[in-house]
């Protein structure tokens, strides 16, 4: 019932591999012999830990190893899947899994189109991206010491009445074996440290969120200046503690780096997955080469920035990574596409599959997106000539209806901006709009487009992402 | 579905791990394990567009030694040794809580309803035909509206608890539950809606809930001019609606760690007025057939039916035993002990504290939704939000988005509305003036449980900010 391989003080099993590769072929050619066009296995291993600290006591500490392997087959043009954590069992589900991918088949209409894969080089090789310091080798105490050194500082005033500060990195390692002969072995690590600050002065209780982390080992932790995090989330926390409602309307709208990428996200990078353009769930749907945004907007996906909470060497179809250029100069110019997607709208496939881990199959996902730096130097020159609006920072994270095309994100905290000037601080702000209509609204970006904070991406499965640009104005946005 | 010897092999695996533990002279230690499996299908573009199977599974340890607890999850009983260790070396580096021992085995009474024999016998084909009957439904609702994504699926799962303290407890549970967005894109405008429906029994093959997606994909079409600036209105949220904004603020309020902390808009207020004094929140884990109801909590004890808000009054909190010894031993409440509200993810987590299943319910005579809109008069039923998970659980205050509202004026419903914001702060909005709807609905939740709610009337403290 479940699996048989354990993990050892190498935390890699002793033969490099957990499939066995000659029974896993047996059962991909078995797939074929059954009428599978294509059968793919693809085991995920993952080594992580999780450490939480509450005014600044150990409040938990779990370490874990999970594998999960699934069994994907294209049979008559349908899906069949198959997951589970019993490796020994996968063998047995091949006739069940052809079987079902079949039943999906039948029971479609002539004018259904069958799924068909775009081809893509075949590889058999690995890519190990190698942490500076490999995470697995962190003992918990250099953990609890890194999340007292945020703690110190987010909790020193007397009004943060509590502060939760949280630790995860994960070791991941992917085979894929699939009956066009694509053998490929990646790994790669996240490791990731947040705070959690509440304050309450009388009866005004308020938090804020502040993360760091990225793809690497205990480098990406060490490269924080965690005191430094630590006070801002602070004197943020006490800041909202002072802050008043936000004004509603439509206003103008300047975005810091945090809110510029989580806006582009929701706003552009969700229609753009080609896998619900092809589900009619999407906004952007016939719109490739049609300019949909002002001509200062260029945007990438790219999960290829190593350091960025979304990178991946090889995407989990096994293809290479690459940059993708959603928009240029306000001009969609590409999806972000799998196999299928692209095979479907007959464009390049460009390695956006991902899965949540090896239980679950690939979707069209993003990885680090981010719009490229504009003209102006900094916020103080997008600020000079608003009369009357809102600088927002920090994200508590959006959503978005990508066949509508609206969205929604929220600020952790803004300030007004009066004749050009900040004034005074806010809370609860969220901005909303139309992404056809937004994407024109851009009227002004920095030059220093980087990543910012570190996120996590739903679509039913849940994966980190980076998400960043510059610093932003939007001409109008629906402000709550 | 699930093999007739899963049970038997996960308390035998408990067993096994237990036996270690003991052999080891750990002072205390509890072992749980699942093991899950289940179908589903998904649906894109008004077909299957694909059919999956599978399962998963594998255990916890908690050891507990003077007061200090580590934790560590395997999938592998060869690998419990390792585990054994790892959780045990943590516990060495772990605060001493004073007083945190873990529960002693106390008699549990089973609750009825949260296993259906059918369920285990529907197969990937059962479901295929399903999903059949739900996007020919749709289509016979009305041509127009396809199913552009979702799924349905059922699964069924075997869980295990066995302690030092003599707790020796197991299960199966089943499932079957749909979601299902529909969507109508004809004339240059799009419209959507999402709804869901799930069940620890057999569902039916086509569930209300699909002909409600259809019909505010349908009502929603041809928004009127709303030329109002943001405003302060009365507004009638649906349970759909309503429900991701309440389980995102409201159960993380009771929970007995974060009022004892002051990290709770309603921390100090025992005793007090806190909801309108027609309102009680009651957690109940001992519903029957309810989707997270069950003998025991996630670390044994059993469960009960609790009053939290009674009359408007806060008379009760949620606690998990170390959330209350820590608590104690800490000097933040003189007394506080489990009352069987601990709850876990999953085997690959210790158990924290959260609620069950959630009601909340009126003194008053429920109204029909006509009803409700009379007293209304002027404002807006909203049916979703976009953006619930981002309301703030410490203050209650939540800003959001809409595109599935109605304006309401004279207690007519006048049409819709394209897209507005919608914000305030829930724990004053539910201070007064509210009136709760006839027709309770299951919902999920963003913390733990499932919400059971009706329509709710807010007729206070919201704002409306129309696009």
């Amino acid at each position: 019932m479940v699996m048989s391989a354990s993990p050892t003080d190498e935390h890699r099993p002793s033969t490099g591999r957990y499939l066995d590769q000659s029974k896993i072929q047996a059962a991909l050619d078995h797939a074929q012999d059954l009428g599978a066009s294509y059968a793919e296995v693809r085991l995920m291993a993952i080594t992580d830990s999780s450490v939480a600290l509450r005014d600044a006591k150990l409040e938990r500490a779990i370490p874990g190893q999970e594998v999960g392997v699934t069994l994907r087959i294209l049979a008559d043009g349908a899906w069949g899947v198959h997951s589970t954590t019993d490796l020994v069992s996968l063998p047995s589900q091949i006739e069940s899994t052809v079987r079902l991918a079949k039943a999906v088949a039948a029971r479609r209409s002539s004018k259904d189109r069958p799924v068909q894969l775009a081809e893509v080089p075949i590889l058999q090789d690995e890519i190990h991206w190698k942490p500076k310091q490999d995470v697995r080798n962190t003992d918990l105490q250099t953990k609890i010491d890194h999340l007292n050194t945020l703690h110190n500082s987010a909790a020193d005033d007397d009004r943060i009445i509590s502060v939760t500060c949280g630790w995860s990195d994960e070791h991941l390692h992917t085979e894929l074996m699939t009956s066009e002969g694509m053998n490929r072995v990646w790994s790669f690590q996240r490791s990731l440290i947040n705070a959690s600050v509440t304050g309450r002065d009388g009866g005004e209780v308020v938090s804020y969120r502040t993360r760091h982390g990225g793809e690497g080992g205990l480098e990406v932790i060490e490269a924080c200046d965690l005191g430094a995090l630590g006070d801002s989330a602070r004197i943020a926390t006490l800041r909202l503690l002072k802050a008043e409602r936000a004004p509603s309307g439509k206003l103008p709208l300047i975005a810091d780096r945090d809110l510029t990428g989580v806006y582009i996200h929701e706003a552009l990078g969700h229609p753009c997955e080609a896998d619900l353009v092809a589900a009619g769930d999407s906004c952007l749907a016939g719109k490739l080469g049609q300019t949909i945004g002002n001509d200062i907007v260029s945007v990438v996906d790219d999960p290829t920035i190593r350091g960025g909470y979304g990178a991946h060497p090889i995407d989990d179809e096994g293809l290479d990574t690459r940059e993708k250029n959603l928009i240029k100069n306000g001009v969609l110019t590409e999806y972000l596409n799998h196999r299928e997607s692209a095979h479907h709208f007959g464009i390049t496939p460009n390695a956006g599959a991902r899965a949540q881990d090896g239980l679950h199959h690939p979707l069209v996902r993003m990885s680090n997106t981010l719009i490229k730096g504009g003209t102006h130097n900094d916020v103080d020159e997008l600020m000079e000539d608003i009369q009357y609006g809102v600088f927002a920072c920090g994200s508590r994270g959006g959503q978005v209806d990508t066949g509508r095309g609206s969205f929604q994100f929220a600020a952790q905290e803004a300030w007004l901006i009066e004749n050009g000037e900040i004034t005074r601080p806010l809370k609860d702000v969220s901005v909303s709009g139309l992404t056809l209509q937004i994407l024109k609204d851009v009227d002004g970006l920095t030059r220093d487009a980087r990543l910012a904070a570190p996120g996590f991406c739903g679509k039913g499965q849940t994966v980190p992402v980076g998400d960043g640009g510059p610093i932003m104005r939007i001409s109008q946005a629906l402000v709550g | 579905m699930l093999p007739d010897d899963a049970l038997d092999r996960i308390t035998e695996g408990c067993r096994t791990i237990g036996k270690i533990c003991q052999s080891q002279g750990i002072q205390q230690w509890e072992i749980v394990a699942t093991q899950s499996y289940g179908h589903s299908i998904d649906i894109e573009a008004g077909k299957i567009a694909l059919a999956a199977g599978g399962g998963e599974g594998g255990y916890g340890i908690r050891v507990v030694e003077d007061g200090r607890f580590g934790y560590a999850y395997l999938v592998d009983l060869g690998s419990a040794d390792y585990a054994i260790k790892q959780a045990r070396d943590i516990a060495k580096v772990s605060p001493s809580v004073k007083g945190f021992v873990l529960p002693s085995e106390q008699t549990a009474k089973e609750v009825g309803g949260l296993f259906d024999k059918n369920i285990l016998s529907i197969g990937p084909e059962d479901l295929l035909e399903q999903a059949d009957a739900i996007l020919s439904e749709v289509a016979s609702l009305d041509q127009r509206a396809v199913v552009t994504g979702g799924g349905l699926g059922v699964g069924a799962s075997a869980t295990a608890i066995l302690s030092s303290e003599g707790i020796e407890s197991s299960g199966v549970t089943t499932s079957h539950g749909m979601g299902i967005q529909v969507s109508i894109d004809a004339d240059d405008e799009l419209t959507s809606s999402y709804e869901g429906d799930s069940s620890s029994q057999r569902l039916p093959n086509v569930p209300d809930c699909i002909a409600v997606a259809v019909d505010w994909a349908q009502k929603t079409r041809g928004p009127i001019e709303v030329n109002t600036e943001a405003h302060d209105t009365p507004v009638l949220m649906t349970s759909e609606g309503f429900s991701p904004l309440f389980s995102m603020v409201v159960p993380t309020a009771v929970r007995g760690d974060r009022l004892a902390r002051d990290e709770s808009f309603w921390s100090g207020k025992q005793g007090e007025i806190v909801l309108a004094d027609d309102l009680s929140l009651i957690d109940d884990g001992r519903m029957e057939g309810g989707r997270s109801s069950s003998s025991r909590d996630g670390e044994g004890v059993p469960t009960r039916r609790q009053t939290l808000i009674e009359n408007g009054r806060l008379v009760g909190s949620m606690w998990s035993t170390r959330d209350a010894a820590q608590q104690v031993a800490e000097g933040r409440i003189d007394h506080a002990e489990t009352n069987g509200c601990a709850v876990r993810g999953s085997h690959q987590s210790p158990p924290g504290t959260g609620c069950s299943d959630l009601q909340m319910i009126s003194s008053m005579k429920s109204s029909s939704q006509d009803a409700l809109l009379e007293r209304m008069e002027d404002g807006y039923i909203v049916h979703s939000v976009m953006g619930a998970h981002t309301a703030n659980p410490t203050s209650g205050d939540f800003s959001v988005t809409s595109s599935t509202l109605l304006r309401v004026e004279g207690g007519q419903v006048l049409g819709p509305v394209k897209q507005a914001g919608l914000s305030g702060n829930l724990a004053k909005a539910l201070s007064r003036d509210v009136y709760l709807g006839d027709d309770v609905r299951i919902q999920g939740s963003y913390s733990s449980g499932n919400m059971h709610l009706p329509d709710v009337l807010l007729m206070q403290g919201l704002r409306i900010n129309p696009a």
